[in-house]
């Protein structure tokens, strides 16, 4: 947008201008305007290039994986990023931010940014997030914002930030609740974590034997996240 | 061509620049970045065992460590060593623990190699990345009854890092994912092994 603007103030310019070679030779002067307008546009052209390339791959490689997701439930794995198949845009992603992904044999991430209805997570509001997980060895879930709140270094005690499947409390069929929310809860209290932008679960699976294929995370129960209300 | 027809063909031509240029730099990213993994990770080529990254958090005070990484696993202690073949194989042994650990091998392509502490022999992960020339030299050295039990990973690149994850599942492991994660023994093999 902002390339375009400049470009006609250019043009504007240019074609105001007597240009020197049109005065040098008389005979170009019959249609002086057709080579500078030539020139504009090819100035045009390069510059829109360049810019929207430019921003297009900006925006592309910033946030979440454009392609590859698997979707199941509310939650969403990107299975091909942690191989040698993660496409370029996965890779630029990585590259950007540091990333080491979970390599495929180590284990799989799944993230959620919506409940089961398709509402997008809202912190203030209470979830409760049950269910089965994919067979693992290990799991953890964890909440995250976007922007986190800086830490203090002797903040004690450290806020929870996640649940491990070791430490969660479960019912006696070995079924679990953890109860997402802002004001403390009875049972697995996770608290919605301080800072700024959207809220973000995170269930990452280790050493588990979905993550050969995507098939198997198909028939496999993923937790179910349900949203039960809202504090004004 | 009409005034008209000259400023189509310039905005189709701006748009198919866009498109290449766009193409060009999604590629080019991972080689010109300055901060990915193995960049950041090349810090660590001096040293003989990985080297902290990511300290685990799940309770007590959190151990200082280079975080570069973006949020990760607060239940997970990470670790990274990075390897650079030129100089000769590379020997990755780790000592496992009661804990969930596991090792990644990443190259500039992606993560190319993972196994888990259930593939440990007496307790011990150990594997030897070499390039596709190195293993086919130690395979034409070796002798004809002499059997190798390392395992070997052929890399897809010179440069590489390998990645450490032990999982802190309760708050009191915390230390001993922490130290687990930087205590993995990352040395160059020598020629005569």
């Amino acid at each position: 947008m902002n390339t375009t603007a400049k470009t006609s103030r250019m043009t504007g310019m240019i074609r105001g201008m007597p240009s020197p070679a049109a005065m040098r030779r008389p005979r170009v002067r019959s249609r002086p305007s057709g080579r500078t307008t030539t020139v504009a546009l090819v100035l045009y052209a390069l510059l829109l290039g360049a810019g929207l390339g430019l921003a297009s791959a900006n925006w592309a490689t910033r946030g979440r994986y454009p392609f590859g997701g698997v979707a199941l439930g509310a939650w969403t794995a990107w299975p091909r990023i942690g191989s040698r198949d993660a496409d370029p845009y996965a890779r630029a992603i990585d590259a950007r931010t540091g990333e080491v992904p979970l390599a495929l044999g180590e284990g799989l991430v799944l993230t959620a940014t919506q409940d089961e209805a398709g509402q997008r997570l809202d912190p203030g509001c209470r979830y409760t997030i049950s269910g089965t997980t994919p067979p693992a060895r290990a799991w953890t879930l964890t909440a995250e914002r976007r922007h986190p709140a800086p830490v203090a270094a002797d903040a004690a005690p450290v806020p929870r930030t996640g649940f491990t499947s070791t430490e969660i409390l479960r019912d006696r069929n070995g079924g679990f609740a953890i109860a997402l929310g802002p004001t403390v809860e009875p049972g697995n209290w996770l608290p919605v974590p301080s800072g700024e932008g959207a809220l973000r679960l995170v269930l990452r699976l280790y050493d588990t034997p979905v993550a050969a294929s995507t098939g198997v995370l198909e028939r496999e129960g993923v937790p179910a996240i349900t949203r039960l209300g809202c504090t004004p | 061509m009409t005034p008209f027809g000259r400023f189509l063909l310039a905005t189709l031509s701006g748009l198919v620049l866009a498109g290449l240029v766009h193409l060009t730099v999604v590629l080019a990213i991972p080689y010109l970045s300055g901060r990915d993994a193995l960049t950041r990770s090349r810090s660590t080529l001096s040293n003989d065992t990985s080297v902290l990254v990511h300290p685990a958090r799940v309770g007590g005070p959190v151990e200082a460590a280079g975080d570069w990484l973006p949020p990760q696993d607060p239940a997970a202690a990470i670790g990274v060593c990075a390897y650079d073949l030129d100089d000769g194989p590379v020997r990755v042994t780790a000592e496992t623990g009661p804990l969930l650990e596991s090792l990644s091998l990443h190259g500039r392509g992606g993560a190319y190699y993972a196994v888990t502490d259930q593939a440990a022999v007496r307790g011990t992960l150990e594997l030897v990345i070499m390039t596709r020339r190195q293993f086919d030299e130690a395979l034409a050295e070796a002798g004809e009854d002499e059997r190798n039990r390392d395992v070997r990973v052929v890399a897809p690149g010179r440069e590489g890092y390998v990645v450490v994850r032990v999982l802190a599942a309760l708050p009191s492991q915390q230390a001993m994912a922490n130290k687990a994660a930087a205590s993995v023994s990352c040395t160059i093999d020598g020629p005569d092994e």
